[in-house]
């Protein structure tokens, strides 16, 4: 499993460097690192064409930046990395960037130029490439925090029990703890979602993997969020509303995103499981 | 994508003979919507031309207008570099590369960027076209359209190409070159999947321009009497022209170089190359804007001057092509090449009249034609392309027998001294020209990881060979990666040929580990590397199979088996409509 980090020669890049050290370390995956010639690179997803835009903090000093990535992955003991050169161009300064990762890291900076903190904000070129994407993106905390357990949101919609399986996944690959957190929608109870492992062929596997499950009322969502440790990955499926939808409503992986300085892992709608 | 659904079992009830039926005559449909959007995109695009033509050109009088074209390069430049942040090249080339690599995906910035920022280019006295930039808007508004609803990638393909089709087709009034371009030049491949939408985006487009601006051809149509004189006097003045496209040619690669070399932001070297125009322009106006009106006197056979001034209008339309595009301009290079190809072709005829008075006996307007035939012909490398074009941009059919040989002779010259066409230069040069049913297509279609073999036992290397043996007893394969246990990663390869005198001297069996006997030079693939690099360097070496590595371990062999097995059903897949 590979994981794509594009890496900024700065404080906070080096803290979500640390961050994607920290997860390949534990789920076994291997770093792929770009360090960005150009504030753009293209993602050619399966029915999309993504242009992320990056400021110019990832072009810092571009002579110590292989050095530094060298310095945090020996620090972090990740021998199992690489440096990713762009081959493809699409004009010549828009180098390709291939989609055939198994996650992503996603700096704040993606999500939108304005946003530099980023928090609670999820802008809409992430929100493109959790639309296509066949791989999660990993959302970084502001500093660097290693996580002990995972998280998951169950959420009782469609992509929900995509996120159980990823967690679950990450559960096999690192041995660390599942807590399962779900927030009511309506009338839904307890009986409606364990319903929903069934339909889905997922009891069992929860039997087994999940230590925790807290259900919360929807209208509570914020308050509740405070029970996810500190220390969680978080780990949810986005479910691909549209756009109106989004902008009106906002979304959960928005209002977790707002709330929670944890790590946070997102399936889309096209993600294909891990192998 | 409910309402395409919905569509798409309407026509499966009206037309029961299957699939195919039902997906040619939705491509009709979109091709249709798209050949209309794109046909808007061409009127949009000649309006705001005519617009920054008007504004501009009130300053054209001044001692300071050598300035304007610098000006609206740069502006240009800014619009798309730090406003829509483009990250721009010419065009077609993007589209071609899109069409190539990426199952013809654009951006959707791509619908307009390029049509305001040419009008910038253009309208300021640019030397430059506005063909390239809506063949860009209308083949992103394609792609897009084939995006919202979800078709598949050749469906898509065919939606770029609509978009192309409908875009020509609007700029120039001309649905047969709109059809023909796109086909010869985007698309590549002539099949009735392609060839049936596209004429409809075409008619679509061309229709969408007559009702807005009038059923008007470019250029006056005037009848030419051509003799057989002319026929033959047309290949000279192929040679000409393919000479003309080839300086073109190497003086825009020399250009963009040159600019690359010069240290300042892209917007300030598109103002120095848009400036140098200026000052070009102020003793030569004609070779400023997209130059339609010169074509057209030359055209009517109202143009002064003599032979050598001519040439030298010739010369500079080419030198400030160059200037414009070359330093980071925005436009294309359809116009300029009807313009110096009319420079050429009336330049050839006054030279033959100069020598031979009285040898050719059609006015010197039909040798305009001819030379911008020659011209496009020759820089695009797409013979039909200039025949069509000229026969609809001039409503004249008069001309075309002479204009069949001068193209093809032209196209032919300038492939012998440039293999590639101006558009595909740099794609060839990259391996990304990847045309359908090629063989470097196919391969580009594959990945390493799709032809790995991972049924291969690894060994470590400080296993003993008595060890090995049993391995070996319990494995079909021949060759055996090596693996170093304490890393992970690939150490080297084992063949079992290679090692054959150890394996009955009994004494060996204990004492010998397999690193002593391993190839530890042998050549790996990654698993990121390209299938044509890999089976390159296969051909190199005369190997059958290579390991290949991810992150220095092993994870499978690539071998020349399994890979035709998976060509041949590539190629099934590919040149099955």
């Amino acid at each position: 499993m590979q994981m794509l980090h594009v890496f900024r020669n700065t404080p906070h890049g080096r803290e979500e460097l640390l961050q994607t050290a920290q997860f390949c370390k534990t789920m076994q995956a291997s770093p792929v690192v770009y360090i960005p010639e150009f504030t753009k690179f293209l993602l050619y997803l399966d029915n999309d064409v993504v242009q992320v835009d990056l400021d110019k903090t990832f072009l810092r000093s571009p002579g110590t930046a292989r050095e530094h990535v060298e310095e945090i992955m020996a620090e972090m003991d990740v021998d199992n990395w690489r440096f990713f050169v762009p081959r493809h161009f699409s004009t010549p300064f828009l180098p390709d960037v291939p989609v055939g990762f198994h996650f992503m890291g996603c700096p704040h900076t993606i999500a939108d130029l304005r946003s530099k903190a980023g928090a609670g904000y999820i802008g809409p070129r992430i929100r493109r490439i959790l639309a296509s994407a066949a791989f999660p993106l990993l959302l970084f905390s502001p500093v660097f925090k290693p996580f002990t357990r995972i998280a998951v949101m169950f959420g009782g919609k469609a992509n929900a029990a995509t996120a159980l399986r990823l967690a679950v996944r990450l559960h096999r690959l690192s041995g660390l703890p599942i807590s399962m957190y779900t927030a009511e929608e309506g009338r839904r109870s307890r009986k409606y979602y364990e319903k929903l492992l069934s339909k889905n062929a997922l009891t069992g596997v929860f039997a087994q993997s999940v230590s925790d499950w807290q259900i919360f009322p929807r209208k509570e969502f914020v308050e509740n969020l405070y029970r996810i440790p500190h220390d969680a990955l978080v780990v949810m499926g986005a479910y691909g509303h549209g756009t109106i939808r989004q902008l009106l409503m906002g979304s959960t992986v928005e209002i977790i995103q707002a709330h929670l300085p944890n790590n946070l892992l997102i399936a889309g709608p096209h993600y294909r499981g891990l192998a | 994508m409910a309402f395409f659904s919905r569509i798409k079992q309407w026509l499966g009830r009206i037309f029961p003979q299957g699939p195919a039926g039902e997906d040619r005559l939705l491509l009709i449909l979109f091709g249709a919507v798209v050949g209309i959007c794109s046909g808007l995109a061409a009127v949009a695009l000649n309006t705001s031309l005519h617009g920054m033509e008007s504004f501009f050109g009130q300053y054209r009088y001044n001692w300071w207008s050598f300035l304007l074209p610098g000006i609206g390069a740069a502006l240009s430049s800014i619009f798309l570099e730090k406003i829509i942040r483009e990250g721009a090249g010419h065009g077609v080339p993007e589209v071609i590369y899109s069409v190539s690599r990426h199952g013809g995906l654009l951006r959707m910035r791509s619908t307009f960027s390029r049509l305001v920022s040419s009008s910038l280019t253009i309208g300021s006295g640019g030397s430059a076209g506005p063909e390239a930039p809506v063949v860009m808007s209308g083949s992103a508004i394609g792609a897009n359209i084939a995006k919202a609803f979800s078709l598949n990638e050749r469906h898509r393909i065919a939606l770029v190409g609509c978009g192309s089709a409908g875009a020509v087709a609007g700029i120039f009034n001309a649905p047969i070159a709109g059809l023909v371009f796109t086909i010869e030049v985007i698309v590549g491949e002539w099949t009735a999947l392609h060839i049936v939408p596209v004429a409809v985006a075409s008619v679509s487009g061309a229709q969408i321009s007559r009702i807005l601006q009038g059923n008007q051809i470019p250029f006056t149509h005037l009848h030419f009497d051509v003799d057989v004189i002319t026929t033959v006097a047309a290949a000279g003045l192929a040679v000409v022209t393919a000479g003309a496209c080839i300086l073109l040619t190497r003086m825009m690669r020399t250009s963009h170089q040159l600019a690359g070399k010069v240290p300042v932001p892209l917007w300030t070297r598109a103002a120095m190359g848009g400036m140098a125009v200026g000052i070009i322009g102020l003793f030569l106006p004609q070779v400023l804007g997209e130059g339609y009106h010169v074509i057209r006197e030359m055209v009517e056979g109202s143009f002064g001057g003599g032979f050598s001034m001519v040439l030298i209008l010739m010369l500079a339309k080419i030198l400030a092509t160059s200037l414009t595009l070359g330093w980071g301009g925005s436009g294309g290079i359809f116009a300029p090449c009807l313009v110096i190809g009319s420079f050429a072709g009336l330049m050839f005829h006054r030279g033959v009249d100069a020598v031979l008075p009285g040898f050719l006996s059609v006015n010197e307007g039909a040798f305009a034609l001819l030379g911008m035939a020659g011209m496009i012909s020759g820089m695009l490398q797409a013979p039909l392309t200039g025949i069509f074009l000229i026969v609809e941009v001039t409503g004249g059919y008069e001309t075309i027998l002479p204009l069949i040989l001068v193209s093809v002779i032209s196209s032919t010259v300038s492939h012998a001294f440039e293999p590639s066409s101006f558009y595909f230069r740099d794609l060839v040069e990259k391996g990304h020209y990847l045309r359908p049913r090629t063989d470097a297509k196919v391969l580009a279609d594959l990945r390493v990881s799709e032809v790995l073999e991972k049924d291969c036992a690894s060994v470590p290397k400080n296993m003993l060979l008595g060890d090995f043996l049993k391995v070996v007893q319990q494995s079909r394969r021949n060759y055996f990666p090596v693996i170093d246990e304490n890393t992970g990663e690939f150490a080297g390869m084992i063949h079992l040929d290679d090692i054959r005198p150890y394996l009955f001297d009994n004494l060996l069996h204990d004492t010998v580990f397999l690193e002593q006997i391993m190839a530890a030079d042998t050549e790996t693939v990654d698993i990121d590397d390209e299938l044509s690099d890999a089976l390159d360097w296969m051909d190199a070496s005369g190997a059958y199979s290579m390991p290949v590595v991810s992150n220095r371990r092993f994870v499978g062999m690539v071998s020349k088996a399994t890979l035709l097995d998976r060509y041949r059903k590539e190629l099934m897949l590919q040149t099955t409509e």
